[in-house]
């Protein structure tokens, strides 16, 4: 009880110093359950607009709830929510799951491409899915998105190859450059680079730091170096509570609970 | 992976403490040697010198080991850094001991002019200075380090008072000119130990309230260009 408070006390404090920052999203007493089981408990934190914030904590912590529910996967997981999500002053509870995943896109620790379709049209299956069909708009789109993606100069001679013929960071870049096709406002990245090779990790990040220039970035991640590099803020989860959310750099070199302390420096967790 | 570091951390603990109680110890036989003509501790400063040099060695590669192969952060990542500043300061008061004992070797016969000056009040502020920064850097006792700098400027002062001193002693007795040139290099050797037993003080600072505190006067109307 005694953490709930101090954290609350916390965020409060901590929006104080966002308000120079456009909040995209408000999470405002989030909790979550599966069944009877909670896994989030009273979460309050916001998410200031085309930044990059990093959810750390050891596994079972409800990092991943958390991002599922901001785009209600949750939901489909047979989960329920109560509190707020607030996305651009809307409740993301009261906007329609399809228009709102379109408005937050979603990167998975497993690079997915569709293994039957080509590069190209892994890049435009969202659109595509939404009745978009105007040939000249989709290449421009795939030549604009795949850039973006840092894949375009690899991959520009193998369009119409499938996309399961690239290597698992290329394939990575290809979902990234899925998701950023359909133009969302909010990217969620759990483990994005979890199971690449250290070089399509650096390539990941780096798209992550060019990214953030148009967008809003969550990403979920067990590796804290990758943490300390990629984000500008940083929330600490453990047991389904937040112990601490505060800006990055001051996270991981002085950070003011003992417990994220313990859990950045290896002692636990 | 936890506990091969927790190992390896306690080792660089371990090591930077024993290499911090044996600088202690050269600096304090230096001036043992200043203040006492019968002391007579050249060879135990100038053998124990190596071993000074073989801690600063252990320990930059203890620091580069921890460095790159654990990528530590907040506190333990603060230790680091600040071993390998303290590691350094270290170093440099220990060849400013034997650099003291061999100017005492030089000036044997001419003592004398020690006691002339006010080199014996300076060699006991900067004494302190060291002890001090040391126990506060053992003892994690950033209060004792926040008190170390006030010394310093005491010291400076001194430095040129003794200039001045000895300089007269030159004018005034020709045949001096050496044993006093040698004390006039003695003085700046006990002013740049002050100036180190600082540095340490500071670096204590930055580990425990992690504030970086290093000419922070000097640089409060500054900023670098963009």
């Amino acid at each position: 009880m005694e953490i709930i408070e101090q954290v609350k006390t916390e965020s409060a404090s901590k929006n104080v110093s966002m308000n120079m920052e456009k909040v995209k999203i408000s999470v405002q007493n989030l909790s979550a359950y599966f069944g009877k089981t909670q896994v989030l408990k009273d979460i309050t934190l916001d998410i200031p607009e085309k930044k990059v914030i990093a959810i750390i904590g050891p596994s079972g912590c409800g990092k991943s709830t958390f991002l599922r529910s901001i785009n209600r996967m949750h939901e489909v997981a047979r989960g329920t929510i109560t509190g707020k999500i607030i996305i651009d002053g809307e409740d993301v509870m009261k906007i329609d799951p399809v228009f709102l995943r379109r408005k937050i896109g979603m990167v998975f620790q497993k690079p997915n491409p569709f293994p039957t379709m080509s590069v190209f049209n892994n890049v435009v299956a969202g659109l595509k899915l939404n009745g978009f069909r105007n040939r000249k708009a989709l290449k421009e789109i795939v030549e604009k998105t795949l850039k973006q993606a840092a894949l375009w100069d690899e991959v520009k001679d193998m369009l119409n190859k499938s996309g399961a013929n690239l290597s698992g960071g290329q394939q990575q870049r290809l979902c990234i450059a899925r998701t950023i096709a359909i133009n969302p406002e909010v990217i969620l990245m759990d483990e994005p680079a979890s199971a690449l090779d250290p070089i399509s990790t650096a390539k990941i990040e780096e798209l992550i730091f060019e990214l953030k220039k148009d967008y809003t970035i969550i990403i979920v991640t067990h590796n804290m170096q990758q943490a300390a590099r990629v984000s500008d803020y940083t929330a600490f989860f453990y047991m389904g509570e937040i112990i601490e959310y505060a800006d990055t750099k001051k996270m991981f070199t002085a950070p003011s609970k003992k417990q994220t302390e313990d859990y950045i420096t290896g002692r636990f967790g | 992976m936890e506990r091969h570091f927790e190992k390896e951390f306690e080792e660089l603990k371990t090591a930077i403490n024993k290499m911090a109680s044996i600088v202690d110890e050269q600096v304090e036989n230096s001036f043992k040697d200043m203040a006492d003509s019968t002391a007579r501790l050249y060879k135990t400063v100038k053998h124990r010198d190596r071993e000074v040099d073989a801690y600063d060695n252990l320990i930059m590669a203890k620091c580069e080991n921890l460095l790159a192969l654990y990528q530590p952060v907040a506190s333990d990542l603060r230790f680091i850094l600040t071993a390998i500043k303290i590691d350094s300061q270290l170093e440099r008061c220990g060849d400013i001991a034997v650099n003291i004992v061999q100017r005492i070797k030089r000036t044997d016969n001419f003592r004398d002019i020690i006691s002339e000056t006010d080199l014996p009040e300076m060699a006991k502020i900067a004494r302190t200075m060291v002890k001090d920064a040391i126990t506060a850097f053992i003892n994690r006792d950033c209060e004792l380090a926040n008190t170390i700098w006030v010394n310093d400027d005491i010291v400076d002062e001194l430095n040129k008072k003794i200039f001045n001193q000895l300089v007269e002693k030159i004018k005034a007795n020709p045949d001096l000119a050496e044993p006093c040139a040698h004390l006039i290099v003695l003085a700046r050797q006990i002013e740049r130990l002050a100036d180190h037993a600082t540095n340490i003080s500071e670096d204590v600072i930055f580990l425990l309230e992690n504030e970086i505190v290093s000419h922070k006067k000097k640089l409060e109307d500054f900023h670098l260009p963009e």
